[in-house]
C-alpha cells in the first residue's frame, strides 16, 4: 500500500483555531536521532492555549519525540539534531539565551511510567518549587496542598503527607506525578501517554484530573488510545511516520477526517 | 518419537539434577570451609586465655625420716634428689620408684645443716649453712646419657667450697643464706649468723675474696630473711617489721646500702628474685605476696614500686619457687596451701588449699612444667603444671601492663627479645591501632577522590572520556599490592622526605588555584560557555594546576631556606615535636589509597550510573539544574551503594598485607601523626611467623591476631553487604 501522508493543515482548522490563542508553535520542525534518519520531518503545529490537544499515531511516528522537544527533555539524549524553530509564548526554546530550568519549569511533564522520588509524598511535590528557590515552608505547605487537590489526591494522602510516594497504588503514584509537575505552576503539562500502564479505574481517574486541568493549563497528550484521545482532548493531532498528518479539532478529526490516511487510522484498518 | 522424547525428558532431569547437586555443592563447601576457617583459628588462638592446671602425677615414699631441706628435678622430670638435714643427698628415679645414688656432705660429727640456698635458677648449684659455722657449696648433677636404649638420667654430687666463718665455730649457727653464681663464674654468698648480716663475695676474674659485715646498716631492725639476684647484683634484705634493705653489689669493693622501705606491718618471711632479676617477689607472715620492680622516677633514679598484690595465703608464706622459663612463680604457705601466679598478668592461675601437712621442700622443674613437693612425712609428690601461656590472658592482650622496666602500665608488642630473660609483650592494641590508623589514613586520600571522581565520571564528563578513565581506574586494581608497596616503600617514601615542602606547597596550592580557575570560568557569561564541548571545563582548569606546580618549583626551596632553617622536616621536630619517619603514614595513605581507589570508584560509578533515568528525568522535568539533580536525587538514591563501596574498599584496606609491610616501617607505637609509622595486623603477622615456634605464645597471639582480622574484616564486607541488598530492594520497583 502506498500511503500519501504529504498532507497540510486543512483550511478548515485554521478557522476554528483563529479564536484560539496559539502558546507553542513549530515551524519547519526536522529532528534527527541519527544523523541519517529523520525522527521528525518538517512539523508545523500551532497548539492553542489552555485546550487539551491530543498527539495521537501508530508507534514510532514521532508523537513522543515532538512531545519531549517542547520541553527540551531530547537534549539528555546525546548527538541529537534539531532544525527549524519551536516558539512557546513567541519565543523560540533553542535560542541559546533561554536557560534550561526556566523552560522546563514552564513547561511541566508527566512521564509514562510513574517515578515519584523515593521520598515522602509532600518531598516529591514540593520538589519543584524547592528548586527553583521556594524556601518559605508555609509557601511551600500551601503548594503542596493546591497541588494535591487540582491532581484530586489530597483527599487520599492528606493524612499520610509524609510516608513514602512509593507506598502509593501505581494510579495514585501518576497522579502524584501530576500534582508534582502542577506545584512549578506551569503553564504547559506534556504528558506521555500517562495512563498506558494503568487499569481502567485509575485510567478513569486519571482522565477526570486531565478534565479538571481544562481552561487552566495547556495539556499536550500523547496517547495511543484513540478512545481517550477521543474523551479527553480539544484538538486532536494526528502524525505518521514523523509527518503530521491531520490537525483539526477532536470532533471534526474522528468524524469527518480530511485525510484518507487519517480515516483508515481512526477506523482501524492499520495502526 | 514418543519414547525419544521421554527419554530426552529424563535426560534433562537428570542433568538438572546433576547440575543442582554439583553447584549446591559448591555454594556450601565454601559456607563451610569460611566456617571451618574461623574454627580453626578459634581452636588455634584459645589455648591463651586457658586457665593453668596441676594434676597429680605420682607420690612415693622416700623411707626416711630425716628432716628434708632441699629439693630438685631433673628437666624429663624422670630424677629427684633430696638433701637432708644430715648431709646425706638421696636420688630416687621417679618412673621406677628406685634409690638411684645415695651419698653424703662431708659433716662434723654432730654438723646439721640449718640453711640452704640453690645459686641459680634450675640449676643444681647450691650452698648450705650449718650450725657450726660452714658454709659448703655442693652440686646435685643430673645429666641425661643417650645409649642404645634410650635415655638415661645419670646423677652424680660433687662437693665443691667450703668455708669457715669463724674458728669458734661450735655456737655459730647459719639461720639464714643465699647464694649465687653469675655467668662470670663469681660467687656471692651472704648469710645471717649470730644476729649478723654477713656477704662474702668471690671475683672469678681477679681471685679475690671479698668479706663484708653489713649489720650496721640495717640498725636495729631484725633480718628475717634475704635473698640475692641471680646475676647477683642487688642483695634484698627483709626484716620482721616488714621493711626492705636494698644494697647494691656491682662494686666488690664498696657494696652500699642503696635504699629501703615498708612493704608491710608482717615479717617478711619469703624473698625472692623471678627471672631477669627485676621483680621482686615478697612473702610476708599474714600471708601477703607482692611483686616489686625497679622504676625510673622523676628524679632519675630507680626506686622499687609495687606493682602487684596477689591473693593472700591463710597463713605465713614460707617458700618461694620462681620459674626458670618465665615470670610464673609458685608461693607455699607454712599449712601447705600451694598458689601459682603470674607476675606480670597478677594473676593466679591455680590454687590447691591448704591441706595441714606442712611441707619440706619443693621445687619446679627446669622446663617449668612439673613441681615436686616433700611433705612432712617425707613423701616425695610430683606433680604435672600444664600452664603453656601463662603470660597471655584478656588483660595483656587487649589492657595495659605495667611491663619491668616501663615507667607506667602500657600497650606494648615486643615479642621476641635477645635473652631468655626476655618477657614477650604482646598487647594487640597497637596493631589495631596501626590497622585502622592505617586505613583511616588511606580512607581520607580515597574516598574523596574516588567518589568525587565516580561522580564526574557517571554524571558530568563526556561519554568519551568516561569510556577511557574507567577502564583506566580499574587497571589500577589489577597493580600487584607487592609493586605497590615496593614502590611506596622504596621510590616514594625517601622521594617524599627529600620533597616534603614541595609536597605541602602543592597540597596547598593546587586546592586554591583550583578554586580559582572555577571562578574564572563562572565569570564567562552561560550563553557563551554552552558553547564549548562538554568537558571544556575540566580541560580548563588544568593550565591553573600546572601553575600550581610550576609556583611550587620556583618558591619551595628559597621558602624552606628562609622559614624552616632548610629543612622542614628537622624544623617540624624542633619546632612541634613531630618526629618525620622516611616511612610513615602519610605514605601508606597514599600508597594504600591508591590500591583501594579502583574498588570504591567502580562501585560507586555503578551506583550512581545504576540510579533509574525516569528518577533524574523527573528531576530534569521539573527544572532542577544538574547539580540539584546529583545533589537532591542521584546521590541520596545512590548514598547506599557508595556507603557499600566505601566498605569493601575499608575491607580491602584492614585486610592488605604488603603495602603496609613495605611502606610503614611495621613500628608498633600508638600515635597518631600521620608522619610516623605504625604496625597493622596483617603486616604483623608476616613478619612475625618466622620468629613464631608452632603451638608457642606468639604463634598463638599470630593466630588470634588473624581471628581478629577475620572478624574485622567479615564485619565490614557484612554491613557492605546488607547495605547493597537493601538498596537493591529499595529501588528494584524502578
Amino acid at each position: 500500500m502506498v500511503i500519501n501522508i504529504k498532507g497540510s493543515v486543512s483550511s478548515e482548522t485554521k478557522n476554528e483555531m483563529a479564536n484560539e490563542n496559539i502558546i507553542i508553535e513549530t515551524k519547519d520542525l526536522n529532528f534527527y536521532y541519527t544523523p541519517d534518519k529523520a525522527a521528525l520531518i518538517d512539523v508545523n503545529i500551532q497548539i492553542p492555549e489552555k485546550k487539551v490537544t491530543a498527539f495521537i499515531g501508530p508507534s514510532g511516528c514521532g508523537k513522543s519525540t515532538l512531545l519531549r522537544n517542547f520541553n527540551r527533555m531530547n537534549d539528555l539524549i546525546p548527538d541529537i539534531k534539531v532544525e527549524g524553530e519551536i516558539l512557546i509564548e513567541g519565543q523560540n526554546i533553542y535560542d541559546p539565551s533561554v536557560r534550561l530550568e526556566d523552560l522546563r519549569k514552564k513547561v511541566g511533564m508527566v512521564f509514562q511510567k510513574s517515578n515519584p522520588f523515593p521520598m515522602s509524598i509532600w518531598e516529591n511535590v514540593a520538589f519543584g518549587p524547592k528548586v527553583n528557590g521556594e524556601s518559605n515552608i508555609s509557601n511551600l505547605e500551601e503548594i503542596v496542598e493546591a497541588s494535591l487537590v487540582q491532581a484530586d489526591l489530597w483527599r487520599e494522602v492528606k493524612d499520610r503527607l509524609t510516608d513514602s510516594a512509593l507506598d502509593l497504588s501505581g494510579g495514585q503514584q501518576q497522579r502524584l506525578c501530576i500534582a508534582r509537575a502542577l506545584a512549578n505552576k506551569p503553564d504547559i503539562i506534556l504528558m506521555d501517554e500517562p495512563a498506558s500502564a494503568l487499569d481502567p479505574i485509575s485510567t478513569g481517574k486519571i482522565e477526570e484530573t486531565i478534565d479538571e486541568l481544562r481552561g487552566k493549563y495547556t495539556v499536550v497528550i500523547v496517547t495511543h488510545n484513540m478512545q481517550q484521545a477521543a474523551r479527553v482532548s480539544d484538538y486532536t493531532a494526528f502524525m505518521m511516520v514523523g509527518e503530521l498528518v491531520e490537525f483539526n479539532d477532536t470532533n471534526t478529526l474522528f468524524t469527518k477526517p480530511d485525510k484518507e490516511l487519517t480515516e483508515e487510522y481512526i477506523t482501524g484498518r492499520f495502526g | 518419537m514418543n519414547t525419544n522424547n521421554q527419554k530426552y525428558k529424563q535426560k534433562v532431569t537428570r542433568a538438572n539434577t546433576i547440575a543442582k547437586m554439583i553447584i549446591s555443592f559448591g555454594g556450601y563447601g565454601v559456607i563451610a570451609s569460611i566456617i571451618l576457617i574461623l574454627l580453626f583459628l578459634v581452636y588455634e588462638s584459645m589455648p591463651l586465655i586457658f586457665p593453668a592446671d596441676i594434676t597429680k602425677d605420682q607420690e612415693i615414699s622416700s623411707n626416711s625420716n630425716e628432716k628434708v631441706l632441699l629439693t630438685g628435678i631433673d628437666r624429663y622430670q624422670e630424677v629427684t634428689y633430696l638433701l637432708y638435714e644430715n648431709g646425706g643427698i638421696k636420688f630416687f628415679n621417679l618412673n621406677e620408684n628406685s634409690l638411684i645414688y645415695k651419698d653424703s656432705l662431708q659433716l662434723n660429727d654432730g654438723e646439721k645443716i640449718i640453711s640452704v640456698d640453690k645459686g641459680k635458677l634450675g640449676d643444681e648449684l647450691f650452698s648450705v649453712g650449718t650450725n657450726s659455722g660452714r658454709i659448703i657449696t655442693a652440686g646435685a648433677i643430673m645429666k641425661p646419657q643417650y645409649n642404645r636404649g634410650g635415655r638415661v638420667i645419670n646423677a652424680s654430687f660433687k662437693q665443691d667450697d667450703q668455708f669457715g666463718i669463724s674458728d669458734s665455730s661450735s655456737n655459730t649457727i647459719i639461720k639464714k643464706i643465699t647464694f649465687s653464681e653469675n655467668e662470670d663464674g663469681s660467687r656471692f654468698w651472704s648469710w645471717l649468723a649470730n644476729a649478723r648480716l654477713y656477704i662474702r663475695i668471690y671475683d672469678a676474674d681477679e681471685g679475690e675474696t671479698y668479706n663484708y659485715d653489713l649489720t650496721s646498716f640495717i640498725g636495729e631492725e631484725k633480718v628475717s630473711n634475704i635473698t640475692l639476684s641471680y646475676q647477683a647484683e642487688k642483695l634484698m634484705v627483709g626484716t620482721e617489721d616488714g621493711e626492705i634493705f636494698w644494697f647494691d653489689i656491682t662494686d666488690y669493693e664498696d657494696v652500699q646500702l642503696k635504699d629501703h622501705w615498708k612493704v608491710s606491718a608482717a615479717s617478711i618471711t619469703s624473698l625472692s628474685f623471678l627471672i631477669g632479676d627485676n621483680s621482686l617477689i615478697i612473702g610476708t607472715e599474714k600471708g601477703e605476696v607482692q611483686n616489686w620492680f625497679p622504676v625510673r622516677s622523676q628524679e632519675n633514679v630507680f626506686k622499687f614500686n609495687k606493682i602487684h598484690e596477689f591473693k593472700s595465703h591463710s597463713s605465713k608464706v614460707v617458700s618461694i619457687l620462681p620459674s626458670p622459663r618465665n615470670r610464673n612463680f609458685v608461693t607455699i604457705d607454712s599449712k601447705g596451701g600451694i598458689k601459682l601466679n603470674y607476675s606480670t598478668t597478677n594473676a593466679t592461675g591455680l590454687e590447691i588449699e591448704p591441706t595441714d601437712k606442712k611441707i619440706q621442700a619443693a621445687s619446679l622443674s627446669p622446663k617449668a612444667n612439673g613441681l615436686i613437693l616433700i611433705d612432712e612425712d617425707n613423701n616425695i609428690g610430683k606433680y604435672f603444671v600444664e600452664n603453656d601461656h601463662p603470660e597471655t590472658n584478656i588483660q595483656t592482650l587487649f589492657g595495659k601492663v605495667w611491663y619491668e622496666g616501663y615507667e607506667e602500665p602500657e600497650f606494648v608488642w615486643q615479642s621476641t627479645g635477645g635473652s631468655d630473660e626476655f618477657e614477650s609483650k604482646l598487647s594487640l592494641i597497637p596493631m589495631i591501632f596501626g590497622t585502622l590508623k592505617g586505613t583511616f589514613y588511606a580512607m581520607l586520600f580515597s574516598i574523596p577522590l574516588a567518589v568525587l571522581a565516580a561522580i564526574y565520571v557517571s554524571q558530568f564528563s563526556t561519554k568519551k572520556f568516561a569510556q577511557v578513565i574507567k577502564p583506566t581506574i580499574e587497571i589500577m586494581a589489577a597493580l600487584p599490592s607487592v609493586v605497590i608497596g615496593f614502590l611506596a616503600g622504596l621510590y616514594f617514601s625517601p622521594l617524599l622526605e627529600q620533597h616534603l615542602m614541595s609536597v605541602f606547597l602543592n597540597m596547598m596550592l593546587i586546592p586554591i588555584l583550583f578554586v580559582v580557575a572555577v571562578f574564572v570560568w563562572r565569570q564567562i557569561p552561560e550563553t557563551t560557555r554552552v558553547r564549548f564541548p562538554q568537558g571544556a571545563d575540566l580541560i580548563f582548569t588544568l593550565p591553573f594546576v600546572i601553575m600550581a606546580f610550576v609556583i611550587t618549583a620556583v618558591i619551595s626551596t628559597p621558602l624552606e631556606l628562609s622559614m624552616f632553617d632548610g629543612s622542614i622536616s628537622q624544623w617540624m621536630y624542633e619546632e612541634m615535636g613531630v618526629l618525620y619517619d622516611q616511612r610513615n603514614s602519610f605514605v601508606v595513605g597514599f600508597a594504600l589509597g591508591f590500591a583501594v581507589i579502583p574498588i570504591i570508584f567502580t562501585i560507586s560509578e555503578d551506583a550512581l550510573s545504576n540510579v533509574p533515568k525516569s528518577l533524574s528525568s523527573a528531576s530534569f522535568a521539573l527544572g532542577a539544574s544538574k547539580w540539584q539533580t546529583v545533589i537532591r536525587i542521584i546521590l541520596p538514591a545512590a548514598a547506599g551503594g557508595i556507603f557499600a563501596a566505601v566498605m569493601l574498599g575499608l575491607g580491602r584496606a584492614i585486610g592488605e598485607t604488603m603495602i603496609v609491610l613495605m611502606a610503614t616501617g611495621n613500628t608498633p607505637i600508638m600515635d597518631l601523626s600521620p608522619f610516623n609509622g605504625f604496625r597493622a595486623m596483617s603486616a604483623s603477622i608476616a613478619v612475625e611467623i618466622p620468629e613464631a615456634p608452632v603451638d608457642g605464645t606468639l604463634y598463638r597471639v599470630l593466630f588470634l591476631t588473624a581471628l581478629l582480622l577475620f572478624v574485622f574484616t567479615f564485619a565490614v564486607n557484612s554491613i557492605a553487604a546488607w547495605i547493597g541488598d537493601r538498596l537493591r530492594k529499595k529501588y528494584a520497583r524502578f
